[in-house]
């Protein structure tokens, strides 16, 4: 009995465990008088050892999600409005900022895209790590010194390069380090910020797999957010779908991609330049993401929607299940014959 | 590293240069020569040319700055008119006084900016923000001289806590140190809050605090640790500010420093310690600056591998 | 994407909102919001009146140099609002009168530096080489002697008057002019509307002159702004010490050396010129900070 129910805590067990549970989180910014409406009732649920891709275009509300996971959103000028964020059965909101300070780079880490203005200039490399070893594990200097050099081992950095300054390091061994710095602790939750956009292409590839290979080790739950569909395809099992502020379409990975529902997503593959077809014209989904500190009545991505109709811009579609385990923000979805044009594969 | 201080010294050798002759000239430029205050009453018109020309007062300019271009080497920079007394000795006996002054100075300038700057960066915006800069202005625009002269009516004179002049005790340096310190305190103030202001929107705080740094060490380790870089740029040009213009403070307070010597000397058409006495602190005021650039290079870790030659990519 | 580009973004479509306005319209609204900027340009507008009609206000010879020994050394009274001098002169009256001496010096020591300043700047910028190499170091001679001493120097020299005097405070203001100019001129000259005036055979100095000045202009106005409130503050920093303006000058250093003497009995005549001075240097610094602010918002905050 009793080794059964350790065995389930460590996540062996038939359920897994849920890490992090977000649930109608709301999220406003107040800015010369206006109210922008960044988030509007975002719910995300993670399972140790699932990675979460966040789609969507800048401006969607996807990194003011995550930030707000580790209670990281600047406030003011943001306000959270509604919505409970718990992690591992904690509610983050009401932790203090003591309660915060522990759990952030140990329980949830995050990697930031910019990798470039993300590592301190004036510390090396080793003592930025060694920093998040000390206050998390209570090793001494030198102890977490010589621990960073081991993380730096691990993310395939010459632990020797330890007293090196981050000037020294090129883009993608940058990111290495912030990835070493997210991970030094053995965080349950790693929220990845479009990690790779500011790389190279063959470095990204790299990243990834690098990423890739930790999140396994280390049975991380992952939040991978990206306005790439192609890294969601290598790397997520999951896939939300985000559109000024709410989620349009989730559901898993092979859900999303082969049988996709949401008429914004369907844009999103269809504007994807397809190398077989030279020749074809190029699909951008027409028109812009409504103003967040003015989004319309009814659904968001109705102005865009070439499926439309005029109940659509009238009444936000609730997420419902339309398929297994996969929900779609739809109103055109009432008509069970509906389907939109993308071809479905088997 | 020390091909970089070796570079820094050979760069203001010209500039050191340059001055001395544009000083050089300038004072040439004034009616009369030594003649006039060393040529005894009464001297025949050829006793006069007789004593120039043994003075070598009658070559042409260059020649008489090369001349003393090469004093200069020798560590020989004239005598007084007055006093008789070597140049150099009389200002290297003055200097220390001004340097106690200057320092001070920057003691009280530096504890009381950089709080009140990281303060104002961190609540900006705020009422305190806003009191502060006005503050920081009005210490910029106010005449040094008249808030010396305001501080004796009223603590010295008024109060009876501090002495009005002279250098006689720990006391005597306060008055002075609080009205150079005033003006410098104003400059670092702002350069703190903008340099503050500046670091704290950087995304490696965010990393900082996405790893679980306490705040306090956020602010006062991350990113002071960065912001005091350009701090210490501005400090180091205050301290040659505060070694220049401290004439008027000096004046006010009967401080017997380097700036009184140069007053007195110009009242007294003391010409060589005229000269002399400005580009000596000139020159004191370059070496100053170039430590300040060393120390900043040896601060921040960029500057640092560029001139040690670490490996950069 | 940083929290910053958040915020930004989020601005960007606030401000999407207003109406594009020209641009001077613009800088002229930002400056308006700033309390502290517009004091500043009432409070100098004030003292250029004061300065300009002088004459017609007081009467120079009885009022500001006129000696009444009868009424020597009184407080602020109803009859002279902030006393007299130890000559029976009206305070008052000469501190107004003053304010013509401080700001005709100020004003004019510092438009010849802006001359030579922006003139030798814009060379430096524009060919650079071995011309802007000797233009830089010889700024670099000028700005390496603090302004105090520079003045004291020339004024030594050539003696204690009041053209002098501009002359000292002008020199000690040409280096930050050539620095800034040179500054501006390298940001802009590379642009590409340079390349096709050139191409066009328009002479270098038309060039100069018409499509590179105008866009220096911001660090330059500031700059002079900043420059004449510190050219008044070395006026009567000389002025103080005996090398300014000569006696009967009511300069406001002038007056504070003279009332020295009586600071403990008559703290007055030292507490009003010097209140006159902080006045004006405080209102010129507070336009000079509003009119960058204005001039340049990604400088701000």
């Amino acid at each position: 009995m009793l080794l059964i129910l350790s065995l389930e805590n460590k996540g062996y067990g038939m359920e897994e465990k849920t890490l992090l549970e977000i649930k109608d989180l709301e999220i406003q910014f107040e800015v010369d008088g206006d109210v922008i409406r960044a988030v509007n009732g975002v719910s995300i649920s993670l399972k140790a050892g699932e990675t979460l891709g966040l789609v969507g275009e800048t401006g969607a509300g996807k990194t003011t999600t995550a930030l707000a996971a580790m209670h990281l959103v600047p406030d003011p000028p943001g306000i959270i409005r509604n919505g409970t964020i718990l992690l591992n059965g904690r509610d983050v909101m009401k932790l203090t900022s003591k309660e915060l300070e522990k759990i952030r780079g140990k329980e949830i880490s995050m990697i930031f895209q910019d990798p470039m203005t993300s590592l301190n200039p004036v510390f090396t490399v080793g003592q930025q790590i060694a920093e998040s070893i000390r206050y998390h594990e209570g090793l001494n200097r030198e102890e977490a010194l010589k621990k960073a050099g081991e993380v730096l081992e691990m993310v395939g950095i010459p632990a020797s390069r330890a007293n090196e300054y981050p000037h020294q390091f090129s883009g993608g061994m940058r990111q290495r380090v912030v990835i070493a710095i997210a991970l030094a602790c053995s965080p349950q939750v790693l929220i990845a910020d479009e990690p790779t956009t500011a790389l190279d292409v063959t470095i990204q590839a790299q990243v990834l797999e690098l990423m890739r290979e930790l999140k396994d080790r280390q049975q991380m739950a992952m939040i991978m957010i990206t306005h790439d569909l192609g890294i969601v395809a290598e790397i997520c099992d999951k896939v939300a779908v985000m559109y000024a502020g709410r989620i349009i379409e989730e559901g898993t990975l092979e859900e999303v991609f082969n049988h996709t529902l949401h008429p914004y997503t369907e844009g999103l593959f269809n504007s994807l330049p397809d190398v077989r077809n030279r020749k074809a014209k190029l699909k951008p989904i027409t028109g812009l993401m409504p103003d967040p500190a003015n989004l319309p009545e009814g659904c968001a991505f109705a102005p865009r929607c070439s499926y439309a109709t005029e109940a659509c811009r009238k009444i936000q579609p609730p997420l419902i299940e339309r398929r297994n385990g996969h929900f779609v923000a739809c109103a055109a979805y009432e008509d069970p014959s509906f389907h939109i044009e993308r071809k479905e594969k088997a | 590293m020390h091909r970089y201080i070796f570079k820094r010294i050979l760069e203001i050798i010209p500039v050191i240069l340059g001055v001395s002759f544009l000083i050089f000239c300038i004072m040439d430029l004034a009616p009369g020569d030594a003649t006039s205050v060393l040529g005894a009453e009464g001297m025949t018109t050829e006793q006069l040319a007789a004593l120039r020309h043994e003075l070598g007062l009658d070559q042409p300019l260059l020649m008489r700055y090369l001349n003393y271009m090469r004093g200069m080497l020798h560590g020989n920079l004239g005598t007084s008119y007055i006093s008789g007394r070597s140049v150099v000795e009389c200002y290297f006996e003055r200097l220390p006084n001004t340097m106690v002054l200057a320092f001070a100075s920057i003691g009280v300038a530096i504890l009381l900016s950089i709080p009140l700057g990281i303060y104002s960066a961190i609540h900006g915006g705020s009422i305190a923000d806003n009191i502060s800069m006005v503050g920081a202005l009005l210490g910029l625009s106010i005449p040094n001289f008249w808030l010396g002269l305001l501080l004796i009516l009223w603590l010295s004179l008024g109060l009876g806590l501090f002495p009005s002049g002279g250098m006689k005790g720990p006391a005597s340096v306060v008055l002075p140190a609080i009205t150079i310190g005033t003006e410098l305190m104003a400059s670092l103030t702002r350069t703190t809050r903008s340099s503050m202001l500046d670091v704290i929107r950087q995304d490696y705080l965010r990393t900082a605090r996405a790893k679980g740094t306490p705040e306090s060490k956020v602010i006062w380790v991350h990113a002071l640790r960065n912001a005091l870089i350009p701090i210490v740029t501005i400090i180091g040009t205050q301290l040659g500010h505060a070694l220049g213009g401290s004439v008027l403070t000096e004046t006010v307070f009967a401080w017997p420093g380097v700036g009184r010597l140069i007053i007195d000397s110009i009242t007294s058409r003391d010409t060589p310690m005229v000269t002399g006495s400005i580009i000596l602190t000139t020159i004191t005021i370059s070496i100053v600056l170039l430590l300040v650039d060393i120390i900043y290079a040896f601060i921040d870790p960029r500057i640092k591998a560029q001139y040690a030659g670490g490996r950069s990519k | 994407m940083t929290t910053e580009r958040m915020n930004n973004e989020a601005r960007v479509s606030v401000v999407k909102k207003y109406k594009k306005r020209s641009q001077m319209a613009e800088i002229w609204r930002r400056l308006r919001m700033n309390k502290g900027a517009m004091a500043g340009l009432v409070i100098v507008s004030v003292l250029v009146f004061i300065a300009v009609f002088a004459d017609v206000i007081l009467d120079y010879d009885t009022q500001v140099t006129g000696q009444n020994i009868m009424e020597r050394l009184q407080w602020p009274s109803a009859k002279h609002w902030m006393g007299t001098d130890e000559m029976g002169r009206d305070l008052f009256a000469r501190i107004l009168y003053g304010t013509r001496i401080s700001l005709s010096v100020g004003l004019v020591a510092v438009a010849v530096a802006l001359l030579f300043g922006v003139t030798l700047g814009s060379v430096a910028g524009y060919f650079g080489g071995v011309v802007e190499d000797v233009i830089m170091r010889v700024t670099d001679i000028f700005a390496s002697v603090p302004n105090i001493l520079m003045g004291i120097v020339i004024v030594a020299a050539l003696g204690a008057n009041t053209l002098n005097l501009m002359i000292a405070i002008g020199v000690t203001s040409v280096p930050m002019f050539v620095r800034i100019t040179r500054a501006a001129v390298l940001t802009v000259r590379n642009q590409e509307y340079v390349e096709a005036a050139r191409a066009v055979g328009i002479t270098e100095a038309k060039i100069i002159a018409t499509h590179i000045l105008p866009n220096c202009l911001s660090p330059i106005v500031v700059q002079t702004t900043l420059r004449v409130a510190s050219a008044i503050i070395s006026a009567s920093s000389l002025s103080f010490l005996g090398l300014g303006v000569p006696v009967p000058s009511p300069e406001w250093g002038a007056l504070l050396s003279a009332g020295r003497q009586y600071l403990r009995t008559n703290s007055y005549l030292t507490f009003f010129p010097g209140l006159a001075i902080l006045v004006t240097v405080l209102a010129l610094n507070m336009l000079g900070d509003g009119l960058r602010d204005a001039l340049d918002p990604k400088l701000r905050k």
